[in-house]
């Protein structure tokens, strides 16, 4: 903790904060601020209820990114198991000792805080993926006996998560890790043979019902929207009424008729995107898609250009999560992607989500400003 | 675990990389995707999802128009509109209709039969059509569901309009009354617009009268307003600047004289009976009662089954339209014709004859009214005693068809122009009319000249309305061809009077039957008592007694011989009609009381005192309103409030 007091060290506090990555915290603050810009005109413009607590979250969580980002990345290779395996126990934990939401255990509560086990996930599977894969040779990769352990990394949370049930935040751990295995170098043979199996454990699991009704309505009412007029194809078709009335400049600020109307369901979460198309346009939409575009390829450049082996697939590991929330959210929004409950990262509504993302991008500044460390060498705290 | 010791791998990290950028394409590639996706959406397809857009946000409203008002000659409202406090239900947005029924019957009671009803009304509607729950809430009762509205999802409180018949009874026939809408009435409209705006919640339609006949123009016009709503039908804005107003229906001016309706009506009290007092110049209606009556009001919101069944079943007939309706053979007012055919004839008022109270003709007898007989009378004095024998000696040698045509000439068998269905012709028999009539027995084909003494004395096959005596009156008294109204503007549209020409009959013949009935109310004949003494409304009469059943020899020999101890449905009508003044005839009045025995007894005096009321108003000497300006007065009013 010395450094703290010892200024102008090189590895000191105020080096680290001299080589904060800035672009990607001014990128990270845009999302968050179109976040607090949408809410409010959902809200029909008003601060309540929620475009005042997204912004004070927002900066909480920065907060949170810039100080994970101060901790030197080795500690945070040491905290990987640790912080993977707990998260592994809660999840086991949580259909004992969870509450029921909505028909599923997905929270508990830890020392009067409100907590999901399955978010902590995201973060667990990705330090401990490359943890793993750290210690592993090039060669070891791809052999088979070294596979066991990722695939049951994966396979345990993936199917804790999917019988809370949650098939959304299943689906996208069980991508995250299938990236972060592939990233780190599995062999193109193997992953086709492991997609396969995918597809056939995916058959399998409509097969054999393991999927909930309103999963397998989700998907069909995905393959063919007008099934269902008023349920699930109801809101898609609305949604897709909303962007496309939008036009390409949109409708403007809080005049979006969709929305301000109600046609469109769960619109300070999973169809924030939807009112910023209607009300934005296309020029407001792609603006909005290319800041996110811009936060990705920062983060494989910081994954580039750090030493360590585990800084770099954690840090592919947390851009991949981030990529496959916006792409999932958006694409189900238009109706390229079934209707599963995932959030726009850092313009939805939603504390959890929030500090998951700004969690992982924590670690992305922790690699970034401690790229030339490769871990091995000693180095303080902060 | 150990630290592993290999952390620069060169291939390793080769590796990573490659797959970094191959994971970064993969990526960008899917961003092109989701961009190409927003470019169709929101470029390519935009005036697709923009009209679905509008279609999801703005939505047509139809603004009900009020009804056009019926009034009286002098203005007085006999049907207008009031407030209606109801209640609505949007099936979409209540959840449990069920659950939701049962909350509001914790405030007004919802029966089964609503219920049915609202079921059924929302099949037929659809889901996002309003459905009236219950109207006519009281003002409390109406308060509290408005009150419970945050637990009654989908309830829409609604104050509406209602027909009013502020007269009640006493306007009942002469206006009729509106009811809900039916199937056959969606199926009758010509148009789609007007479809949709028999579809309004509560919306009724005049069902009988004038509300039935003039409703085309009582309706009014709808008018029309684009609002915007959300995605439950909320209505968020309404868009009042560029609606088109509805346009209420024209008022409806009557001849009728609220007034002398209302005391006409007093007087036929606790009788099932008919009065009709015309303007004889005009041809206006001025009354016209029929009792007992039903009380509108009660109809227009929705009949009671048990009160409909009750008034189908009752001796009293109050659903009958009694002076257009009810047909009943004339009588003895139906020597008012004789007379005049008499003379047509050939006889001569001067030429006697002797009555003994009975002639016998063909195989029996045919008996005077008056057991005794009437000695030894003129014309003018068996109008005055009202002796039949006098008239049957005429109908042994008169023909049968020229008592027809002066019938006809004086308005009996014929139906009025007045804007109310249902109105009887009643008959006025002759050759042409038998050989019709017995087209299936041939030997009954041809006419008897015992018939004809029937029918002189207003008997056997002849028979007519309240409305056609006082017509038959009036033309009696003027020599002219009065034909009489009921509506006196639509509108602005003031109605001419009816032309009256002279009647095609020697004005000469007249002159015996208004001696003839001068003396009957004013020379001690048989209606003496129901005489006006002012000088100036000199009232001049004739009294009618129709058999409804005739006392047989069997009854005689049981010793019935007295009408009152028949029961009620087989006692004679009693009938009276009459004019005033004698020398300036202005008005004509019929009054007939069913089954009430005698029309000196009980039809002439009501008729005395009609025409009392009558004479003491004079309304024919009164301004009427004039249409135009009341629409006037109405449209500033309109524009203020």
């Amino acid at each position: 903790m010395a450094s703290l007091i010892l200024p102008g060290r090189r590895g000191g506090l105020r080096d680290k904060l001299s080589r904060l990555h800035w672009p990607l915290i001014i990128v990270l603050t845009m999302l968050g601020g179109a976040g607090v810009i949408t809410l409010y005109s959902v809200a029909e413009g008003a601060w309540q209820p929620w475009a005042m607590r997204h912004g004070l979250r927002y900066l909480a969580a920065l907060a949170l990114l810039i100080v994970m980002g101060l901790v030197a990345m080795r500690y945070w290779m040491t905290l990987a198991y640790p912080v993977y395996f707990a998260a592994l126990a809660a999840l086991a934990a949580t259909p004992f000792i969870g509450e029921t939401v909505m028909g599923a255990k997905r929270w508990i509560e830890l020392g009067g805080l409100q907590f999901q086990p399955s978010e902590a996930m995201k973060i667990g599977i990705v330090m401990g993926l490359a943890r793993y894969y750290h210690g592993l040779r090039a060669e070891q990769v791809s052999h088979i006996l070294y596979l066991i352990p990722p695939a049951l990394m994966i396979g345990a949370p993936v199917g804790l998560v999917f019988i809370q049930p949650d098939l959304g935040t299943a689906l996208l751990l069980a991508a995250t890790g299938v990236i972060v295995v592939f990233v780190a170098g599995l062999s193109w043979r193997l992953g086709v043979i492991g997609l396969f199996g995918a597809a056939a454990a995916a058959y399998g699991a409509y097969r054999f019902e393991l999927l909930k009704p309103y999963q397998v309505e989700r998907i069909l009412t995905f393959l063919n929207p007008d099934r269902d007029p008023l349920g699930q194809g109801y809101h898609l078709l609305q949604s897709k009424i909303a962007l496309g009335s939008g036009g390409l400049d949109g409708k403007g600020f809080m005049q979006g008729t969709q929305s301000q109307l109600k046609f469109l369901p769960e619109m300070q979460t999973d169809f924030i995107f939807t009112i910023f198309g209607e009300e934005f346009g296309f020029v407001g939409a792609v603006g909005l898609l290319l800041l996110y575009l811009s936060v990705i390829l920062m983060g494989l450049s910081v994954a580039l250009s750090a030493k360590s082996h585990f800084a770099r697939l954690a840090v592919i590991g947390v851009t991949a999560t981030f990529s496959l929330y916006i792409l999932i959210n958006t694409g189900m929004v238009m109706g390229l992607a079934p209707v599963v409950g995932v959030p726009l990262p850092l313009v939805s509504y939603g504390g959890t989500v929030m500090v998951t993302i700004m969690a992982g991008f924590g670690l992305v500044m922790s690699a970034h400003i401690h790229k030339d460390h490769d871990v091995l060498r000693s180095s303080d705290l902060l | 675990m150990a630290p592993v010791i290999n952390t620069h791998d060169p291939e390793r990290q080769e590796t990573v990389s490659r797959r970094t950028v191959l994971f970064g394409g993969a990526v960008g590639t899917l961003f092109l995707c989701i961009s190409g996706r927003l470019y169709q959406l929101q470029i390519a397809d935009h005036e697709k999802y923009l009209d679905l857009a509008q279609e999801n946000q703005f939505n047509r409203r139809i603004l009900t128009p009020l009804r056009g008002e019926i009034i009286d000659r002098f203005g007085n409202v006999l049907a207008s509109n009031r407030k209606n406090f109801r209640i609505l239900l949007i099936p979409e947005q209540a959840r449990d209709i069920e659950a939701t029924l049962n909350k509001i019957s914790d405030i007004v009671p919802v029966g089964d039969k609503t219920r049915a009803r609202i079921l059924r009304e929302i099949r037929r509607r659809g889901a996002f059509t309003p459905v009236e729950i219950e109207d006519n809430l009281s003002w409390g009762d109406f308060s509290r569901v408005n009150y419970e509205l945050p637990h009654l999802p989908g309830v829409l409180p609604d104050v509406g309009e209602t027909r009013d018949y502020p007269l009640g009874p006493a306007s009942a026939f002469v206006i009729g009354y509106v009811g809900a809408i039916t199937e056959s009435d969606l199926a009758q409209q010509e148009t789609d617009a007007d479809r949709t705006l028999l579809r309004q919640p509560g919306f009724k339609v005049g069902r009988e009268g004038l509300e039935r006949t003039y409703e085309k123009e009582l309706r009014g016009q709808a008018g029309r307003m684009n609002v915007k709503i959300n995605a439950h039908g909320r209505v968020i804005e309404e868009f009042a600047d560029e609606a088109t107003p509805p346009v209420q229906g024209k008022t409806l001016t009557l001849t009728i004289d609220a007034e002398l309706q209302e005391a006409a009506m007093k007087e036929l009290e606790g009788e099932s009976a008919a009065a009709v007092v015309m303007d004889i110049v005009t041809g206006d209606i001025l009354v016209l009662a029929s009792t007992p009556a039903f009380n509108p009001n009660d109809f227009n919101v929705g009949i009671d089954p048990a009160l409909w069944k009750e008034f189908n079943e009752s001796p009293y007939k109050p659903l009958l339209n009694k002076p257009l309706s009810g047909v009943y053979p004339p009588g003895s007012t139906f020597k008012i014709v004789s007379a005049i055919a008499a003379q047509r004839a050939g006889f001569k008022p001067s030429e006697t004859a002797h009555c003994s109270g009975k002639l016998w003709y063909g195989q029996r007898y045919f008996h005077c009214w008056k057991r005794g007989g009437h000695g030894t009378v003129d014309m003018k004095g068996a109008i005055k005693h009202s002796c039949d024998v006098y008239f049957y000696e005429i109908a042994k040698q008169i023909d049968v068809d020229i008592i027809a045509d002066t019938a006809r000439k004086l308005g009996l068998g014929e139906a009025y122009e007045l804007g109310v269905s249902g109105q009887k012709r009643g008959v006025v028999p002759d050759r042409a009319w038998k050989r019709q009539y017995f087209a299936g027995e041939p030997e009954n084909r041809s006419w008897f000249q015992g018939e004809t003494l029937s029918v002189i004395i207003g008997q056997g096959y002849v028979t007519s309305t309240p409305l056609q005596l006082c017509v038959m009156t009036a033309r009696a008294a003027t020599g002219r061809a009065v034909r009489p109204r009921l509506v006196r503007a639509v509108g602005d549209l003031v109605l001419p009077a009816p032309n009256a020409p002279p009647i095609d009959l020697d004005p000469e013949h007249f002159k015996i039957v208004h001696e003839g009935m001068n003396a009957v109310t004013n020379e001690w004949g048989t209606a003496a008592r129901s005489r006006l003494e002012d000088p100036n409304w000199q009232l001049a009469g004739k009294t009618g007694t129709s058999q409804v059943y005739q006392i047989t020899a069997e009854d005689r020999a049981r010793g019935l011989t007295d009408p009152e101890e028949l029961p009620w449905e087989r006692r004679d009508h009693a009938l009276f009609v009459c004019y005033m003044p004698y020398e300036n005839p202005r008005y004509a009045c019929s009054v007939v009381v069913e089954h009430g025995i005698g029309g000196a007894r009980m039809a002439g005096p009501k008729a005395r005192e009609i025409m009392r009321a009558v004479a003491k108003k004079d309304p024919a000497s009164r301004p009427t309103v004039d249409p135009s300006s009341l629409a006037q007065i109405r449209g500033r009013n309109l524009r203020e409030g």
